[in-house]
């Protein structure tokens, strides 16, 4: 375990220290802020409660923050290969599988920092405009239901998938999956828009906002995983994208493996 | 820590990189020169648990490294410096010393921060300790290297192509550090610049086209040219047979020093080779062109 923290803290340590991590995440709340149209919460009524303004927060920046991270984690394990640092590991005494793990989990932390951040700091926008403190556990609740599950799926996909794709190919298809797969209305095209799979945190926003937050158990594609939004289907969507996030980790160390060994 | 290497084959898809490799390695330091090719890198990678043999046998201090059990033994007492070791540019030299004396394993953190000041002040990097690893110069990222590789206290440390790419200056500072390391331990010191094994080894390997070719004491290698080595003067072209190994203008005419197994020109004196000289006739025999 201590192998596993000592890469935790280090691959940590290193990405916070990117610059894009922290440029990418200003920008795109930034972006969100601004261009969020009258339906955000920024306009929402002064007697709205804490929960509900927090997590419409959380689901607007959980709609475009993961792309940003999804970009800047991609090379995260290739890059072993690209500075030369890939031999020196593997002839450590630490198994592969402590690595990928230790690597993932310090990823995985290193974009809840920002984006927690991010949220805080409009916690404390929304405070001076409403001055309700529960806005601030508010927003760290809505951080851990809605952002931190899809950060937790992005990154166990961004990390591998460059190991079989190179990391700008994968760069594409990620954006492209995550608006055909997020954004995109059920209603014109066949989506994973709204189903229990969405790494938007539609249906855990929607459980702590009380009412469908945007395309939740909208009628559509693959109706066994559009149920009406709740507390079980909420915690489903997590446990879901927790299991659909697991096969890529267990597979990245074989492919690792095989990538120093060719 | 000895090494004993049999029949060790290691190939990538239709290339065969190593071709039965027969080897074994004392203890002390042992120089293991050859081409660009040769197979070096091939074989020290093989010896770092870092690539898997295709065939063969690779005992290490009687760990047997196609093992799994095997190869964690010999990693957990080994230090590796890898051909173009990268380094993380976003961490400090003490982070990255840190970083990697954790994953060998160097729990106790007072006992691991004792090391790497004291490893720090060894390769002469103590005043840049907290500076990050971008922008070093090539000498300062190998002695971060060879840092990294003598965290632990390793029995067998393990070289490749250390001094190439480093200026005459950085080279020879870095031999005189392999040197004063070895002591106790097995270092395996791999290159293509025989300059280096002459001045730091006494026993070393040939490898051409994934064999050994040669192996003993490092006067061996010299002997192979005992004989065949000619100084010619002249103020013509160079000597049309054998391989000039050197070429020095002077007023009287060019020295002109030639491996040959024959007198290359009728004005040609037999000198005493240097080891360069023994490396060319030995690889002249491997390898005929």
């Amino acid at each position: 375990m201590r192998r596993f923290f000592a890469v935790c803290r280090y691959e940590f340590r290193m990405q916070i220290r990117k610059r894009s991590l922290w440029l990418s995440t200003a920008g795109l709340a930034v972006l969100i802020a601004v261009a969020q149209g009258d339906r955000g919460p920024r306009y929402l009524p002064a007697d709205a409660d804490a929960a509900r303004v927090m997590g419409s927060w959380a689901l607007l920046f959980s709609m475009l923050l993961p792309i940003g991270f999804g970009m800047v984690l991609a090379d995260r394990l290739v890059r072993d290969h690209r500075l030369g640092a890939a031999s020196l590991l593997a002839s450590l005494p630490t198994r592969p599988g402590a690595l990928v793990a230790g690597k993932y989990a310090g990823s995985v932390a290193a974009t809840a920092v920002p984006a927690l951040l991010a949220l805080l700091v409009t916690a404390a926008g929304e405070f001076v405009h409403r001055g309700d403190p529960a806005l601030f556990p508010s927003a760290v609740a809505a951080f851990a239901v809605v952002l931190l599950p899809g950060l937790a799926f992005v990154a166990a996909f961004a990390l591998v998938g460059p190991l079989v794709l190179s990391a700008p190919l994968f760069r594409v298809l990620f954006a492209g999956y995550w608006f055909w797969g997020n954004l995109l209305g059920p209603n014109y095209l066949p989506s994973l828009t709204g189903t229990l799979l969405t790494p938007i945190g539609d249906y855990p926003a929607s459980w702590l906002i009380g009412e469908r937050a945007l395309y939740a158990g909208t009628p559509g594609w693959l109706s066994f995983l559009r149920p009406e939004p709740g507390g079980g289907a909420a915690l489903l969507s997590v446990v879901l994208l927790a299991v659909l996030a697991t096969p890529p980790l267990v597979f990245a160390s074989p492919l690792l493996a095989r990538r120093t060994s060719s | 820590m000895d090494i004993m290497i049999s029949g060790l084959r290691r190939r990538f898809g239709r290339v065969e990189a190593l071709r039965g490799v027969d080897l074994a390695v004392p203890g002390g330091m042992f120089g293991l020169l050859g081409t660009n090719g040769a197979g070096k890198t091939t074989l020290m990678r093989v010896l770092a648990g870092v690539l898997p043999p295709t065939s063969g046998r690779v005992l290490v201090g009687g760990h047997d490294i196609t093992t799994r059990a095997g190869r964690l033994a010999v990693q957990r007492r080994l230090g590796y410096l890898p051909q173009d070791l990268g380094l993380y540019p976003d961490l400090t030299t003490h982070e990255f010393l840190d970083y990697v004396g954790l994953l060998k394993g160097l729990d106790d953190d007072a006992a691991r921060r004792r090391q790497i000041g004291e490893l720090l002040d060894m390769v002469g990097l103590a005043d840049v300790a907290r500076r990050r690893l971008k922008g070093f110069s090539g000498g300062m990222r190998r002695r971060v290297g060879i840092a990294q590789a003598l965290l632990g206290d390793p029995a067998l440390i393990v070289v490749d192509e250390p001094t190439a790419g480093l200026d005459p200056e950085e080279r020879i500072r870095f031999r005189t550090l392999l040197a004063q390391i070895a002591g106790h331990r097995t270092v395996l010191l791999s290159t293509h610049i025989v300059e280096d094994v002459a001045q730091t080894c006494q026993e070393a390997a040939v490898m051409a086209s994934g064999r050994v070719v040669f192996t003993g004491p490092v006067t061996g290698i010299i002997d192979r040219a005992q004989g065949a080595t000619w100084e010619v003067v002249t103020q013509g072209p160079p000597p049309s047979t054998g391989v000039v190994v050197s070429a020095v203008g002077r007023p009287g005419g060019t020295h002109y020093r030639v491996v040959s197994p024959t007198k290359p020109d009728p004005a040609a004196v037999p000198v005493q080779p240097s080891l360069e000289e023994g490396y060319v006739a030995l690889m002249r025999e491997a390898v005929p062109s």
